[in-house]
């Protein structure tokens, strides 16, 4: 049994939940809705709006990918609930060149 | 007994009110239902229908026509036309089969609250033939899409289709309770009989009977064109109610057309559109869907909108792009989502009709090229499996069809753009700047859940693509395909060089 010093806030353990997003890639025509795990990374979440699009609908390019959230250009190694990102918001996946 | 010439009766008999004595006014006609609103109650007693007629003249007159419709039709059932029908056709008729027949039955309730709760007896007299016209419509549409069914198990959604939570059948839905079920009789007169069939079901009715003729389906070309003979007369309810609501209260009729012109014009895109330049053979083509929208809802309703002194809708140059985009989005996502509809969409995108749509639509290979492309080299490739959905496209939360209205932006590109909105905690996605706009005026009103919607709260179970299938009630019989089995990509393929020949 562990306890904590009256001191010490607990650790907050919070478990990866799923984020429902509405999402579209590149020149795409529409948008889809991706679901996502709070602890991916914004890499990880570019590649699985990627998976429904690239080279399904819009031509593959070998360009990196980028996410764009609140008209922000996302770091691809934070996660998604670092990013802010919260359930049923949009993103925006696109090829950084 | 000498009978009595009609113009001596009928204008006493044609729109009898009588003062009530155990109630008042408010009890008989609730503005919840009756929907005087500003208008004062006496102003009704003005309303008038331009065309009458008295009861034994409409019994003859669908008495001919039925005896004539259903004559034409026990003629082609003996004959081979159906099998030599294009299925990019036969899907056009499934389509409207499985999307029109019931809504003709929700016409028929919509007619019969106008009879009930209309504020002029005139009107409600009126109704009461719109009624039975309606109950025409849902028996011959449902009795032609029946005759197939022995044929192709798809023709069953005639009748089923509407009863479904099939996505584009929720969509209908959302449209018509809208429409037809939840607002007073007077927002109904304009919706239905005004907007919706004077303004396009000339769309439906006219433009695919002469592409029905085109493809060779005399039943089916029959059928609408009967139809389409009660719809002009029952459809008069509109304008006057249309004109008393101007004199009164002209801000609350702008907003009711508005928004019933933007919701049937993105509900026909779907209905039509596709069927129109996509599904139709392109030697048959008569018009395409935007060359249709611009000489009989631009130009001819709109004219008609004009003489009753409304205005433009506040977002036309949104609605005018939107004629080189919707339709043929919703074409390539019908075609791309084919698993959930419940008829076989063509491709239509062959290089002779893809010369057809970007003669009709220069922006056409811009902006839906690179798509189809992509889509034609999986199928050369053999994977046919990256041309079938692995999720669901987001609903838009006002017209419930998917968000794909690609639009030229300042970005020099023709993407998706988002247009969310967040109320009560709750995120929102929208379609378009205008279905945003006509939600949030609406917001208190009925708003149907989306299949996306339901499927996050967990409704949908389990939750994969089998899953959502099962929920739409589509069963692998009925589950839609490539309309050709996909041997129109087979054009694009490299050209083999010559077999070498001799030994």
């Amino acid at each position: 049994m562990t306890t904590h010093d009256d001191h010490t806030p607990a650790p907050q353990h919070t478990a990866p939940y799923l984020i429902p997003l509405n999402a579209v890639f590149d020149d795409d025509f529409l948008e889809i809705l991706v679901p996502v795990m709070s602890n991916n990374t914004i890499a990880e979440l570019a590649g699985a709006v990627a998976q429904h699009v690239e080279g399904v609908r819009v031509p593959a390019r070998d360009a990196e990918k980028v996410v764009f959230f609140d008209g922000r250009l996302l770091a691809p190694d934070l996660t998604v609930a670092e990013a802010g990102i919260t359930p049923l918001d949009h993103v925006r996946v696109d090829y950084a060149s | 007994m000498t009978m009595l010439k009609r113009e001596d009766w009928q204008d006493l008999a044609r729109d009898v009110e009588w003062d009530y004595s155990y109630v008042d006014d408010e009890a008989v006609f609730p503005d919840w239902q009756s929907g005087t609103g500003k208008v004062p109650r006496e102003a009704w007693a003005k309303w008038e229908e331009s065309y009458k007629v008295t009861y034994p003249e409409y019994v003859a007159n669908q008495h001919g026509k039925e005896t004539s419709a259903y004559a034409v039709k026990a003629a082609m059932q003996r004959s081979k036309a159906f099998e030599n029908l294009d299925e990019g056709w036969k899907s056009s008729t499934k389509m409207h089969f499985g999307g029109v027949t019931l809504v003709e039955f929700m016409g028929q309730i919509g007619e019969l609250r106008m009879a009930r709760f209309g504020l002029n007896g005139g009107w409600r007299n009126m109704a009461v033939f719109g009624a039975l016209d309606e109950a025409r419509h849902t028996q011959i549409t449902m009795f032609t899409g029946h005759e197939f069914v022995s044929r192709d198990p798809q023709y069953d959604w005639t009748q089923k289709a509407f009863q479904t939570n099939d996505w584009a059948a929720i969509a209908l839905r959302s449209l018509f309770d809208g429409m037809i079920a939840a607002p007073n009789v007077v927002d109904l007169a304009i919706q239905l009989p005004l907007m919706f069939e004077t303004g396009f079901t000339n769309l439906q009715f006219v433009a695919l009977a002469a592409d029905a003729l085109g493809a060779g389906d005399i039943n089916f070309a029959n059928m609408i064109s009967s139809i389409q003979t009660d719809e002009a007369r029952h459809a008069q309810q509109g304008g006057p109610t249309l004109e008393i609501l101007m004199e009164h209260d002209p801000v609350r009729a702008q907003w009711v057309v508005d928004k019933y012109f933007w919701l049937s014009a993105r509900a026909f895109s779907a209905l039509t559109g596709p069927g129109m330049d996509y599904y139709t053979p392109v030697g048959e083509r008569t018009q395409s869907y935007r060359e249709f929208m611009e000489e009989w809802i631009i130009d001819q309703f709109g004219r008609t909108l004009r003489d009753y002194g409304l205005k433009r809708p506040w977002y036309w140059d949104d609605f005018m792009a939107g004629l080189d985009v919707w339709h043929h989005s919703l074409h390539l996502g019908f075609w791309f989502w084919r698993p959930t509809v419940w008829w076989k969409p063509v491709a239509g995108v062959g290089k002779a009709e893809r010369a057809w749509l970007q003669d009709k639509y220069p922006n056409w290979e811009t902006i839906y090229g690179p798509k189809w492309d992509t889509i034609i080299a999986n199928i050369n490739s053999g994977q046919i499996e990256k041309t079938l959905p692995a999720t669901l496209p987001w609903l838009c939360n006002t017209c419930h069809l998917p968000n794909c209205n690609p639009t030229f932006g300042r970005d020099g590109r023709w993407r998706a753009r988002n247009w969310p909105l967040t109320h009560n905690g709750v995120t929102y996605h929208f379609c378009s700047n205008v279905c945003r706009q006509i939600w949030w005026e609406d917001r208190d009103g009925l708003n149907n859940p989306t299949v996306v919607e339901r499927f996050l709260a967990g409704e949908i179970q389990p939750m994969d693509v089998p899953g959502i299938l099962a929920w739409m009630g589509i069963t692998p019989d009925v589950a839609g395909d490539d309309g050709h089995q996909y041997a129109w990509a087979a054009e694009y393929l490299p050209a083999q060089p010559a077999a070498a020949t001799g030994a």
